[in-house]
């Protein structure tokens, strides 16, 4: 039996995607740690003197007032509570925060409670703001989503034969959501990713700690590298799609990489 | 689609017509009828004339070769008129935005229209937009400052610092539209970056000529 929520009701809230409604209104999606993705129409945002258009913006902490209809919800009455300024002025935090933000809408559903999910991406969001870590603090998010929707990556046996797993370099199977002994013999089916003895044990640590170990974490690039392919393509595996934000992601890295573009 | 109930009871071209109006942006099913039954009742010079303007938006209209901005020629008006300045170019997200900053009177130089703004979450990334156009004009050496006139939230701020990293290193002045409480605005309801925004771009109140004669 489902509980009858009132008509209007007032919620903490993370804008997580924008666009445009009509001449001066915005479709707003917000993630709710009650009530779930909720999206709704801001009116007349796009208006300079609106007194929502400010607050609504994208990654924004906020308390705002929904009013539930059939369809788009009606949203007003908006304050911030962080507007998270530093993802503002650094490419790869925004890139980053967007790669995030859209994560979390693409494991949210509408009037799903999902507390834990955002409380995660605003304790993520901070630590965007000023981290000098920010891929681990991604790779961390990343980690925890899985395990909060159950698609933990199984870390210490084989999930072909179950054996427990000796200290050694072996694979990833996204498909089997886990690691894979090194004399597996690949049918061809499904594919496998190396998994070297030091990306295991990040794995295993981003599993167990909290975001300020993950944010102090220091490892090679080319670990980080193989850690990064294996939560993704888990992500990809579970989604059953890419994630529009990562082309950008990427490249925002690349050119910071190569001193292109650098803060 | 919503207006199909509605289009299903109506004869064929009128069907026809409330669905090609409702897939406009910002039309809904009763504007779409509402709109098709004006159109039914309009004199039929009258509606010949709607037509054949649809027709030659369609068939005349091109994107300027130098700015991108909708244009009826190769070149548009603002690009082929020499009287303007030609070492200043203001980048803006959409055509709407050279009308609304030409509306103001106030701004002189070149227009380069990007069509879009970075929208990661949206899959719109700076190889969607004309950035490689922008980059071209740049190569004369004529240009001397880039005005950066996106809009005032997190993705018109980060096409901005896009820009700003891809064309620092040529040495071109680049500035961005000031930014801070709208007029006739309350600062009780202002958020917290443009109050920030504000403070920080604060100017200093000019003395009167009567009060230095004082």
């Amino acid at each position: 039996m489902t509980s009858k929520r009132p008509f209007t009701y007032t919620t903490d809230a993370v804008v997580l995607r924008i666009s445009n409604l009509g001449e001066a209104d915005r479709i707003v999606t917000l993630i709710a740690p009650v009530h779930g993705l909720i999206r709704g129409v801001a009116k007349s945002a796009r208006k300079p003197n609106s007194k929502l258009g400010g607050h609504l913006d994208l990654f924004r902490h906020v308390i705002v007032s929904i009013r539930e209809t059939r369809s788009l919800h009606g949203l007003s009455q908006v304050s911030t509570v962080n507007g998270f300024r530093g993802l503002r002025d650094n490419l790869q935090r925004f890139s980053h925060a967007a790669y995030v933000s859209e994560l979390s809408e693409r494991f949210s559903v509408e009037s799903g409670a999902n507390r834990p999910l955002f409380q995660l991406l605003i304790n993520v969001l901070e630590s965007l703001e000023t981290t000098t870590n920010q891929e681990m603090v991604v790779r961390f998010f990343e980690m925890r989503l899985l395990q909060l929707n159950g698609f933990a990556p199984e870390l210490s046996k084989c999930v072909e034969t179950g054996v427990e797993l000796e200290p050694n370099n072996h694979f990833y199977s996204p498909d089997r959501g886990g690691l894979i002994h090194n004399n597996y013999q690949s049918s061809g089916e499904a594919a496998v990713l190396p998994a070297s003895l030091n990306t295991i044990k990040l794995l295993r640590f981003l599993s167990k700690t909290d975001i300020t170990q993950a944010g102090n974490l220091k490892a090679k690039e080319s670990d980080i590298r193989q850690l990064s392919r294996i939560l993704r393509e888990q992500i990809h595996h579970v989604l059953d799609r890419r994630l529009r934000s990562e082309p950008f992601m990427d490249e925002v890295r690349t050119r910071h990489n190569s001193n292109q573009i650098s803060k | 689609m919503p207006s199909s109930n509605i289009a299903r009871s109506a004869a064929p071209p009128i069907a026809r017509l409330i669905e090609a109006f409702h897939r406009l942006p910002g039309i809904g099913p009763k504007s779409a009828q509402r709109l098709t039954y004006h159109l039914i009742r309009m004199p039929e010079e009258e509606a010949n004339e709607f037509a054949s303007a649809i027709l030659g938006v369609k068939e005349k209209i091109v994107l300027c070769n130098i700015c991108a901005n909708i244009s009826e020629g190769e070149e548009c008006a603002i690009c082929s008129d020499l009287q303007r300045d030609q070492t200043r170019i203001c980048v803006v997200e959409e055509p709407l935005d050279v009308i609304a900053i030409e509306r103001a009177n106030v701004y002189s130089g070149q227009y380069h229209v990007l069509h879009g703004i970075i929208s990661p979450v949206n899959g719109i990334g700076p190889k969607d937009l004309k950035l490689r156009e922008l980059i071209s004009r740049l190569q004369n050496g004529n240009v001397e400052e880039i005005i950066i006139a996106t809009s005032p939230n997190l993705e018109g701020d980060a096409t901005a610092m896009y820009i700003q990293k891809l064309i620092g290193p040529s040495g071109i002045s680049i500035t961005r539209l000031a930014r801070g409480l709208p007029s006739g605005s309350d600062i009780e309801y202002a958020d917290d970056s443009t109050l920030a925004h504000a403070l920080e771009s604060r100017t200093e109140i000019p003395q009167s000529p009567s009060d230095q004669s004082d």
